[in-house]
């Protein structure tokens, strides 16, 4: 089979089905088979590392499944911290909030022996293109989202000085870490490297978010202007005395009542 | 009574601004300059996501119009917008190479630009799990407070 078309149905098809079995699943037109279309899906797209080696765009998804361990550990330690903390439904054992924090920097440092170590997603036999591209936009935008979320938390909560503290001090980890990979060569990826491709991250987190601001704006103006060319509504007739009468009886039915 | 917060939207956008701006100044500060493909990234990134995102939107058009007849104008209009998206990016990115890195040509650039739009979004949605959850996480470690005493 040409390579293309072996791409096309193993890699770029099942990325469009697993964006339609969401919005399958989503729209509850169908949601048992959304959810089942899309769990295929990701089967097909995740191996097409081995089924479409031969493909460049199949390192993305080569990168995802590196991802998805340090994600669930990651997953797994903030569940345990929110709900084994102060919640008042299903709230777990107090340990679970140790554990889960141990999970969650666990979860970190393996990102950093990503970085670091020999760890490193390696795509034939090099380190993963992609992996360069991931890791200053989740160092970059996590150090961000961490600030913005301190400066809510104090502006907006009551007196939540010290948890905002922290969210802060999550905030300058994220920070240092950056910088640490701006000074220290990786295992695959020097400084230098990293440096280079964190300009990249800024113009793509930017512009990221610029063209879905655009997006939105242009649905905006679809939906403004669609709604703008309706008529108004008709004006609807007065109630008829039969259709007055009616009304009286079911109001009168439903008022009353005996004394105690 | 309703107490008014500190914070403000501009507060909040400017502190998410404030770390990226100090890391790229203290990048910059090695001396090597910005790097020269950023605007071509900003512009490859910013129209993918605007073509992807107006996909995703005209999906929504969908539920919209469950509750209005079913019109087709909306439809017809997103689609022009997105196409119009698409056909930018073919001019500029078919023009010399005003929008080409580092690939062989249009189809491969078109490509690699979806691909890295799901690495950054990736990056990105991670980014939003650990601050979500260390932010709900840091509201729940407290003890609940009494807020009055019955007498």
């Amino acid at each position: 089979m040409d390579s293309m078309l072996k791409a096309a149905i193993l890699f770029w098809i099942p990325l469009l089905v697993i964006g339609f079995g969401v919005w399958l699943t989503i729209s509850r037109k169908s949601e048992k088979f959304g959810i089942i279309l899309s769990a295929f899906a990701i089967l097909v797209f995740l191996a097409s590392p081995w089924t479409v080696p031969e493909s460049d765009s199949t390192a993305g998804a080569h990168l995802i499944l590196s991802l998805i361990a340090p994600t669930l550990l990651m997953v797994y330690g903030i569940h345990g911290m929110i709900f084994g903390g102060n919640v008042p439904v299903g709230r777990l054992d107090a340990s679970a909030r140790w554990s889960g924090f141990l999970a969650l920097f666990a979860s970190f440092g393996i990102l950093c022996f990503m970085h670091w170590s020999t760890f490193t997603p390696v795509w034939r036999g090099d380190v993963n293109p992609y992996w360069i591209v991931f890791w200053p936009t989740m160092l970059l935008f996590s150090t961000s989202l961490c600030a913005a979320a301190s400066i809510g938390m104090v502006g907006y909560g009551e007196d939540r000085f010290s948890e905002s503290l922290k969210l802060a001090s999550m905030s300058i980890v994220f920070a240092g870490i950056t910088l640490s990979a701006m000074i220290f060569d990786g295992e695959y990826t020097s400084a230098q490297e990293f440096r280079d491709y964190l300009f990249l991250a800024v113009a793509d987190i930017l512009g990221i978010i610029a063209g879905c601001v655009l997006s939105i704006g242009v649905f905006a103006v679809v939906i403004w202007s669609y709604e703008k060319s309706l008529p108004n509504p008709e004006n609807t007739h007065p109630p008829t005395t039969e259709e007055l009468k009616k009304l009286v009886e079911i109001a009168d039915s439903h008022i009353g009542g005996e004394e105690e | 009574m309703n107490k008014t917060p500190l914070a403000s939207w501009k507060l909040l956008i400017f502190s998410a601004i404030l770390p990226i701006m100090v890391l790229v100044a203290l990048n910059l500060s090695f001396g090597e300059g910005i790097h020269k493909e950023s605007f071509k990234r900003f512009a490859n990134a910013l129209l993918t996501s605007y073509i992807v995102f107006g996909l995703v939107l005209l999906g929504n058009l969908f539920f919209y119009a469950d509750s209005r007849h079913r019109p087709f104008a909306p439809l017809v209009g997103m689609f022009v917008a997105i196409s119009f998206g698409i056909l930018v990016v073919w001019a500029l990115t078919s023009y010399e190479d005003l929008l080409l890195e580092a690939n062989s040509g249009l189809r491969s650039q078109l490509l690699s630009n979806i691909v890295r739009l799901l690495v950054s979004m990736t990056g990105m949605a991670i980014s939003l799990l650990i601050a979500i959850g260390l932010t709900f996480a840091m509201i729940t470690g407290r003890e609940r407070r009494i807020l009055f005493e019955e007498e």
